[in-house]
């Protein structure tokens, strides 16, 4: 059975990047700059993740209990919260336990004496308060109406507009990201379909020729092909780089300036983002050639 | 063998190129396509190298019926036809060898089987002293030699040469069509579409004159007058 050589097309390919040198560099240029933003992006909006899961208290509704309320009525309310959706953990703290808390946090600054008044009025000041913890961050404000009209629920505090601001921030980012990701692969396509027509045309000759000696669609078709993903592999591994240099220094710019911020080490993201860069580049690059070399199948 | 049978080609802007062609070729035979601009003879090359279908008629090239060849099929029927072209259409990037070579890999040749055969096909166009040098350093007559090689190059049953005298001196016309005449020797079909009457008469070869999309003569051992 006859082969072709493996060697024959990568050479191909290869030669075709060279004979377009200004063309090739052009759409390599503009895939990395693509794919750097992609990352960049991806990056920010999985760090705003990280740091929305790291400020576990913006995630948590404070519910606090008619003082009138007797254990039972404390218990029914407490089986209520945690039959809610949205609701990933409740925690309980009595009135005692929010006295203890109180006099710790008050205690050495002078408030001994007002603790020790308070020692025997304790259940007529304090409230039993329930610690809502939730999952979803876009369904709090239905939570907090169905906690609010709970019977026995005297008051709700939640974190909502802070964490509602960060959420659609997050949503607005990944909005904007995407259609700006979308605009930008257009354009490396389009770039990469004129680089391959161009080496294409440049080739005019030696395809004519290739169909009267009786090459077959594949044989014409491939080293463009492989042009195209020579284009995206070099373009996913450039970006790779200029992205690790790129967050390390903003890494060190943030962790500097703002230390409340958590910031995820690149090399945590390393091999999956480069495994990203890589097959889009290369899937970018193989779907520019092969748009471009449609009507060339045709005999 | 080639066989037209009732062949008509009738272009979407209305030019009719053929009409009603009926010719066999039997293998092995040397033709002569004669007839001026405009006779019908690019076309009837067109039809042979599968690049146009015919409108109406059957055209059937061994085993393969042109008409109802589908794409997917054509590359496989073209290695079946070596074909020279009047401008040599040769890489300027590749030397002799490479030129030749190209075609047995365009088909996955083996490398081995390249390097065994392309210096026996150059014998044969008497190139084998300039297998390395580029087509630029070489006269017209050698160049149109080295296409002739590239023909050859996967031992093709029918030759079909456009032209192929006429970018090249008288003296290299009369080598070049000895050449092709060798090849038909060795049981090859060679079809040859020139309109240089002097060639033609004499070599005195089965000539078919086109007119109009007309076949109009069709004579072993004929004569052309292009004034006629």
């Amino acid at each position: 059975m006859r082969r072709y050589s493996l060697f024959y097309f990568i050479g191909q390919g290869f030669s075709g990047l060279w004979r377009n040198g200004v063309m090739s560099f052009a759409s390599i240029t503009v895939l990395v700059s693509c794919l750097v933003l992609m990352g960049s992006f991806g990056l920010l909006v999985y760090n705003i993740d990280y740091n929305l899961n790291e400020m576990s208290t913006l995630n948590e509704i404070a519910v606090f209990v008619d003082q009138d309320c007797s254990d039972l009525q404390v218990a029914d309310i407490s089986n209520q919260i945690r039959s809610l959706a949205n609701v990933s953990e409740v925690r309980h703290i009595t009135k005692a336990e929010t006295f203890e808390q109180e006099k710790q946090r008050l205690g050495l600054d002078g408030y001994t004496e007002l603790f020790d008044m308070l020692e025997e009025d304790k259940n007529e000041v304090y409230l039993d308060t329930f610690i809502v913890s939730y999952s979803d961050n876009s369904r709090v404000s239905t939570l907090e109406y169905q906690l609010s009209h709970i019977d026995g629920v005297t008051k709700v505090n939640c974190h909502t507009e802070v964490a509602q601001t960060i959420e659609e921030l997050k949503n607005g980012i990944i909005l904007v990201f995407t259609w700006f990701l979308v605009i930008l692969f257009v354009v490396s396509i389009f770039v990469i379909m004129n680089t391959i027509k161009l080496t294409v045309y440049a080739r005019r000759q030696e395809i004519s020729i290739m169909r009267y000696i009786g090459a077959t669609d594949w044989f014409i078709v491939l080293p463009f092909v492989f042009q195209g993903l020579i284009i995206g592999l070099i373009a996913g591994g450039a970006a790779f780089i200029v992205e690790k240099y790129l967050y390390n220094y903003i890494l060190n710019l943030i962790t500097a300036d703002f230390n409340i911020i958590s910031v995820i080490l690149f090399d945590t993201v390393e091999l999956p983002l480069l495994i990203a860069f890589l097959g889009i580049g290369i899937l970018t690059g193989i779907l520019g050639s092969s748009l471009s070399l449609g009507k060339y199948l045709k005999a | 063998m080639i066989e037209f049978k009732n062949v008509k080609k009738l272009y979407p802007n209305g030019t009719l190129a053929l009409d009603n062609v009926n010719l066999r070729i039997e293998d092995g035979e040397f033709l002569f396509v004669v007839g001026e601009s405009g006779a019908g003879k690019t076309t009837l090359m067109k039809l042979l190298l599968r690049e146009e279908r015919c409108t109406e008629g059957t055209l059937i090239v061994d085993e393969f019926n042109l008409n109802s060849l589908s794409n997917f099929k054509v590359p496989h029927y073209r290695r079946q036809l070596g074909v020279v072209f009047q401008d040599f259409r040769l890489f300027p990037n590749m030397t002799v060898f490479e030129n030749v070579a190209f075609a047995m890999r365009v088909i996955g040749e083996p490398y081995r089987a390249i390097k065994r055969r392309v210096p026996t096909i150059l014998k044969i166009v008497n190139l084998q002293d300039k297998h390395k040098n580029f087509p630029h350093e070489l006269s017209g007559g050698e160049q149109q030699r080295v296409a002739l090689a590239r023909a050859l190059a996967n031992n093709p049953r029918i030759i079909i040469a456009d032209e192929p005298t006429g970018n090249i001196d008288p003296k290299m016309s009369l080598e070049i069509m000895n050449l092709l005449l060798k090849i038909q020797r060795k049981n090859k079909t060679v079809i040859v579409v020139t309109h240089e009457e002097n060639l033609v008469n004499y070599f005195r070869q089965r000539v078919v004159v086109l007119r109009d999309g007309r076949v109009v003569e069709d004579r072993i051992g004929g004569m052309f007058n292009a004034e006629i």
